[in-house]
């Protein structure tokens, strides 16, 4: 028996627990970002036991994985809040907005903590101020037998806590230092040099090497100097993962969160006969213990007979094992890399490349004898469709939803509104909308600016808003959307609206001509001009009035641009669009005279041949095609582009239908070319802006096209 | 070949749970929680659950009561992981019928050693 236990535990020795934490990391992000959204959601007037069970669950998972592998400091801040979550469920606790405040901010300690792990740098997160929020929240308002029946003696030195007792970190103290597993523990005695060169550090004594732990020296510290500190001292001699802290002389309560691997003790619910011989091993209440008579305990005998082989075997998982059976990677099975924006960029211009050179092989292929080159045609075909999967695979590297941005909001919106006293809600809308990368990045300050605006100038303070015959609760909607070629995002809120009025007197204030003449939209235009803000007052939330222009700014690098609609009142809706700046779209070519134009496939809708008498001139200029009953305006490129005609027969006869910004215009062309992939090349950095000209292309002939704004012949049309 | 069912919510700790398990020679079967334990304890027997507490939709005390008063798991030994070690938590554990228990956080090794005592 005893030799079966020995065997088995060292079988398991190798494992390597850092296998896992990659799914822990992901699961503890899932975690937190999950408990963030419940804690926004809770209403903490009528929190019910479900939701706050939820949350609960969200800290105790995070807790046990990261107690398990070995983060302790996210294992003592989720320890603490689940106390306090705990004592919320149990209602020995009644839930307050500045409860779910210090949750919050602990869930954003906790990622950052957790970012520090994954090794994305960042500095050292301090919790001293809430830890100590959350034990004052949890021992200020609850008895102290709410939990944690050991709790009340110790409280003022080290709040205890239940299952794990970390050793303190902070103050005069003593704890016991543990340094290894080390190969040679002579390595060690560099410590006890360190606190003789530095005798701020306090005091230092060995001690004798306990029987669990083999090769791990221990030493006793007295000392008031910050762990973190130490630690930082003691990693030019050990390896920081060798190091670690736990409270002196402290038996039962060495299973602390910091030290999963250094537990010595565990026993027997039931006292053994053959008391094992590490002093911490019969101690009751420790690691396990199984009930009398139940199905499969084991019996007196056996225990008696394992506990000693059981001690012979300690079970540092850090201890460098002989043989690691390495895993079949069954555990990163999920996992991600991170590459950097530049190669996929780098990767998504070659493909760029590719696209031009098959298009220029499909077109020169055109002339060739498919009865000759079977062969060659058949791979030409094959290529063609590998190029356009590769290109499609590529650019979703690139593709995120809006959602990752979106998240954000809810909990800034809250925090902002919290501080302005106002009562606003935050609906979203089309989250899972794609978006380029590079996209999401730079859209992100600007929607952060127009929300935070729409929070402070929009919506009202809560008594003005019954006054006025509103819902106490103001509502902001983000909504995105793919439209024809382009996205729009909206920024929309039901709160007082634009004040036209205001807005002129400021204008005129700022000394910008404003006659009252100007239409509303002009009118509304003038909070684009630099240097001007329609609070009455410059609070510290939406800035000092450098906002709009440099949102507008922002947007309009991006190709993009910002309407706004408002009516006083009622509120106000902003709505950014964004072009496909994308390096490649599905294209369709159109000729006109001896040009080739691109009109983004995304927004035709349809073409037809045209006759004469389907066109009808209405008031003087204006032309519109009746297309099934409905009317359409008429667009002619040639019109538009001055195209020169050498063939004065010729008569633009197909009409192709595009439709944007939720209007229609019908476009008169010479002839449908094909539809194919194009790059598109920004026309502004290369040339200048044109209207009605969004980008251009390089034809698989090598001629230049220009890709057709279709959002701005349908507002063409309008006028 | 012994088989163990595995359950537990966190992803993680099913995974290091069910990796040791695998390495120590078990069959194992993983559940989510509580409710996907029993509806895949259905039908089969196992040399042991291993089940975590606190899980959403059926908790393990919940799991092990409804094992224990089923004709077919009720000589199974069970254990219950948990971070808490309070008498009130071993009492319903007690109460519920399980073997035993074993405090989280724990290492590898320590989850083979307590098994070996439950299966021989």
């Amino acid at each position: 028996m005893a030799e079966t236990s020995m065997d088995s535990s060292s079988a398991a020795a190798g494992i390597d627990l850092s296998q896992f934490y990659q799914v822990f990391f992901e699961e503890a992000g899932e975690n937190l970002e999950q408990m963030e959204q419940l804690l926004l959601e809770l209403d903490v007037t009528a929190a019910d036991d479900e939701e706050l069970n939820a949350i609960f669950r969200c800290a105790h998972s995070i807790k046990g994985g990261a107690a398990t592998f070995g983060f302790a400091d996210v294992a003592e801040l989720t320890h603490q809040m689940e106390t306090l979550l705990d004592n919320l469920c149990r209602h020995e606790l009644t839930p307050t907005p500045a409860m779910v405040d210090v949750l919050l901010q602990s869930g954003d300690a906790l990622k950052a903590m957790l970012a520090r792990h994954q090794g994305s740098g960042g500095a050292e997160v301090d919790t001293t101020e809430l830890l100590f929020n959350i034990r004052a929240m949890v021992s200020g308002e609850a008895p102290v037998a709410a939990l944690t029946p050991r709790a009340s003696a110790p409280e003022t030195v080290a709040p205890a806590a239940p299952a794990v007792r970390p050793a303190p970190t902070t103050g005069q103290r003593v704890v016991e230092l543990q340094v290894g597993p080390l190969s040679n523990p002579a390595q060690a005695d560099n410590l006890l040099e360190l606190f003789k060169e530095i005798t701020d550090l306090g005091q230092i004594e060995p001690l004798p090497e306990a029987p669990g732990l083999h090769g791990v020296r221990r030493f006793k510290v007295s000392t008031a100097t910050p762990e973190s500190d130490m630690m930082d001292l003691f990693t030019f001699h050990v390896s920081r993962d060798q190091v670690k802290f736990v409270a002196y002389g402290d038996d039962a309560g060495q299973a602390a969160p910091a030290t999963p691997t250094a537990d010595p003790g565990y026993g027997f619910f039931e006292p053994v006969a053959d008391a094992a011989p590490a002093k911490a091993e019969v101690a009751p209440e420790t690691g396990y213990g199984f009930f009398d008579n139940a199905p499969g305990a084991p019996q007196q005998a056996a225990q008696a007979a394992a506990a000693p082989a059981a001690a012979s075997a300690p079970t540092p998982a850090a201890k460098a094992a002989p043989k690691v059976d390495k895993p079949a990677a069954g555990g990163l099975e999920a996992s991600t890399i991170r590459v950097s924006v530049e190669k996929v960029d780098q990767l998504i211009n070659l493909v760029g490349e590719l696209v031009i050179t098959q298009a220029m092989l499909a077109q020169n292929s055109r002339s060739l004898d498919p009865v000759v080159y079977q062969q060659l045609v058949t791979g030409l075909t094959d290529l063609d469709r590998n190029t356009r999967d590769l290109q499609e695979a590529v650019m979703s590297i690139r593709m995120i939803p809006m959602s990752t941005v979106f998240s954000r909001f809810p909990r800034m919106l809250r925090d902002l509104a919290n501080k302005l006293g106002k009562k606003v809600e935050l609906v979203t809308q089309g989250e899972a909308t794609e978006l380029d990368k590079g996209l999401v990045e730079k859209i992100t300050d600007p929607l952060t600016h127009l929300v935070r605006n729409s929070c402070d100038h929009g919506i009202e303070m809560p008594a003005d808003r019954i006054a006025a015959g509103k819902p106490e609760v103001g509502t902001i909607t983000l909504a995105a959307s793919h439209q024809g070629g382009s996205i729009v995002i909206e920024v929309r809120d039901d709160g007082k609206g634009l004040s036209r009025e205001k807005l002129l007197k400021k204008a005129r204030e700022k000394g910008i001509d404003a006659p009252d003449s100007l239409t509303d939209q002009e009118v509304w235009n003038l909070i684009f001009a630099p240097g001007f803000s329609t609070a009455e007052q410059v609070t510290d939330v939406s800035g000092r009035g450098v906002g709009m222009d440099v949102v507008k700014k922002n947007i309009t690098s991006l190709g993009g641009t910002v309407e706004i609609d408002s009516a006083e009142g009622y509120g106000m809706r902003v709505a950014v669009r964004l072009p496909l700046t994308l390096a490649i779209m599905d294209g369709m070519s159109v000729g006109v005279g001896e040009e080739v134009y691109i009109l983004p496939l995304s927004s035709v809708v349809e073409s037809f041949q045209v006759s004469a008498e389907m066109i009808k001139t209405v008031g003087g200029s204006g032309r519109v095609v009746e297309v099934r009953d409905e009317y359409m305006p008429v667009i002619e490129l040639e019109k538009v582009f001055d195209v020169p005609r050498f063939d004065w027969e010729h008569n633009s006869g197909i009409m192709v239908v595009v439709e944007a910004e939720s209007g229609r215009v019908a476009v008169l062309v010479d002839e449908l070319l094909g539809q194919q992939q194009v790059v598109v090349k920004n026309l502004e950095t290369n040339y200048r802006k044109v209207n009605d000209v969004s980008g251009a292309t390089i034809m698989g002939d090598g001629r230049v096209a220009l890709i057709l704004d279709v959002a701005s012949l349908v507002r063409r049309s309008r006028h | 070949m012994h088989s163990i069912l595995a359950v537990d919510d966190s992803a993680s700790m099913r995974q290091m749970v069910s990796f040791t398990l695998k390495s120590a020679g078990y069959n194992v079967v993983e559940a989510v929680d509580g409710q996907d334990a029993w509806e895949k304890a259905g039908g089969r027997t196992f040399d042991l659950v291993l089940t975590d507490q606190n899980m959403p939709r059926m908790d393990g005390i919940s799991l092990t009561k409804k094992l224990c008063e089923s004709p077919q798991f009720k000589a199974t030994p069970i254990l219950i992981l948990t971070t808490e070690s309070s008498d009130q938590m071993k009492q319903a554990g007690r109460a519920a019928g399980a073997t035993g228990w074993l405090v989280k956080p724990f290492d590898p090794n320590k989850l083979i050693e307590v098994i070996r005592k439950v299966i021989v």
